[in-house]
């Protein structure tokens, strides 16, 4: 583990979002630095999407703040990959092959205006081997299954080989080993590459041994039903493996 | 037939349509906005009949009125986010009644019927139109080629299209107002009533047939030339109404896609 100032991708500092007047988040203050895999459970219902979608700003927080880092390490830009829930948001009936969805991955990578040089198709070409699609390439992606279409969005972030991964339970419906080998890969860029990663996961237990951050959000005693909080808000421990 | 100045223009017509209608119609279907194009053609009625009133030329009033609806339209759907017909509803009705208002105020000369724009008249179609087409069909092109992938990555879902950092408000309004030009421009030729079978129904077939996101304008370019020219023949022959024997070729085309695929 690479020591010292490490740059702050996520800070979210007194967050607190109501749906109406519900109060569904309550005091919630965590950060996600470069180098970080962080991952973020709860409860079902414990709002963890709603989480997600506050820091990426898909949501506004009712109070307190969130700050997404501008620039990465390099100084460039900070890309953002994020990958919804899938059942929620798998486009299903768009017309498009698995290729072309996984090439849409290196779009904002500057590619927005200009053609994919030789080094985006080898990315595309490579993220789509490390989940075991390349083969598939030229299907429709409505004709793949639930497990291949989650493959696939993967692979399509996996492409984009953004600074920053927000993953929402990317592993559902995964079998141990796929997992295992998930894990695996995303320590290993957030080890050696310096990439923030920041996932909701239920399966806390397995992925111990990867993760090196844990961020849990509990229900506080006698506060109202669906408000939540952080634990560890008061400790702000900076220490790396604060599980639980 | 080709001799006839009128057949000529409705054929130049035609093929400019069929090369718009696939792009537009691909992106509104997948934004599931198939019906707004319905609703902007209703809107351009009352567009057209206002700038009749008002005694200014019918196709600038025309534009301007549907450019601010379909800005509306964007509001709207974003205030009744999961009812988004309701908007649809309002404004398709709304549209409609303003237009026959209007007509009825209009009783400078009985030379406008609103059946001419219910209908179309693409045999009708002036030089001047076909030049308007022909820059609108050279507008939509190079904004499809400029803009393919921001909005291959919009369409496909704008939350993940936020987070790579499109400025997806702006993008939905800019759509949402070449639809209405385009609206506006083609309302009079095919009519009012017509006018979102012409812009979907090509991509609604061509979806179907093809793999890829290219292929399915490339496809469905193909298939709106096929059903436009063999309906303006077939009107021409039988003496039938264009725009209706146009959507009922598409529809025929949709009916046998479906049986055997």
């Amino acid at each position: 583990m690479k020591a010292g100032n490490r740059m702050q991708y996520i800070k979210v500092d007194d967050l607190a979002f109501h749906y109406e007047d519900e109060p569904v988040l309550e005091n919630i203050c965590f950060e996600v630095n470069a180098g970080d895999f962080a991952i973020l459970t709860g409860e079902n219902g414990a709002a963890k999407s709603t989480l997600l979608r506050n820091i990426l700003g898909l949501l506004k927080p009712t109070k307190g703040s969130v700050t997404l880092s501008k620039k990465n390490t390099e100084g460039d830009k900070l890309v953002v990959g994020y990958i919804p829930q899938q059942v929620a948001s798998f486009n299903a009936g768009f017309p498009s092959t698995v290729l072309e969805l996984v090439s849409s991955g290196r779009y904002p990578r500057g590619k927005w205006f200009k053609k994919l040089d030789k080094e985006d198709k080898e990315h595309v070409k490579k993220s789509l081997e490390s989940v075991g699609m390349w083969a598939m390439r030229h299907k429709k992606i409505g004709e793949l299954s639930g497990g291949q279409k989650q493959r696939i969005s993967i692979a399509r972030v996996f492409a984009m080989d953004p600074d920053l991964f927000i993953l929402d339970e990317p592993t559902t419906g995964m079998d141990v080993d796929s997992r295992e080998e998930f894990y695996k890969l995303l320590q290993h860029a957030s080890e050696y590459h310096d990439k923030g990663i920041l996932m909701v996961t239920h399966d806390h237990e397995e992925i111990r041994h990867y993760a090196n951050k844990h961020i849990e959000l509990i229900r506080k005693e006698g506060s109202p039903w669906r408000c939540f909080s952080m634990d560890s808000c008061k400790e702000r421990s900076k220490h790396p493996s604060s599980f639980h | 037939m080709f001799l006839y100045g009128f057949m000529q223009r409705a054929f130049q017509a035609s093929i400019l349509i069929s090369l718009i209608a696939p792009m537009l119609g691909l992106f509104l279907i997948l934004r599931r906005q198939s019906l707004m194009a319905d609703t902007l053609s209703h809107v351009s009625l009352a567009g057209v009949s206002l700038g009749l009133l008002l005694g200014y030329d019918p196709t600038w009033v025309n534009i301007l009125v549907v450019v601010i609806v379909a800005g509306i339209l964007e509001y709207l759907r974003k205030v009744y986010r999961t009812y988004s017909e309701i908007s649809i509803a309002i404004l398709m009705s709304g549209g409609m009644a303003t237009a026959l208002v209007l007509m009825g105020l209009n009783d400078s000369g009985a030379t406008v019927s609103i059946q001419q724009f219910l209908f179309g008249s693409i045999v009708t179609i002036s030089v001047q139109q076909v030049w308007m087409l022909l820059i609108l069909t050279v507008v939509i092109i190079v904004l499809y080629s400029i803009f393919r992938k921001p909005m291959y990555t919009l369409t496909f879902d704008e939350e993940t299209a936020y987070t790579a950092g499109l400025p997806i408000q702006f993008m939905s309004v800019m759509f949402n107002i070449l639809t209405g030009v385009t609206i506006a421009l083609i309302m009079p030729i095919v009519g009012a009533l017509l006018v979102s079978a012409i812009l979907i129904l090509p991509a609604a077939i061509s979806i179907r047939l093809s793999k890829s996101f290219n292929g399915v304008i490339f496809i469905g370019i193909g298939v709106a030339l096929i059903g436009m020219i063999m309906g303006l023949m077939g009107s021409y022959y039988l003496g039938t109404p264009p725009g209706a024997t146009i959507t009922l070729i598409y529809i025929a085309i949709f009916s046998l896609i479906a049986v055997f695929k």
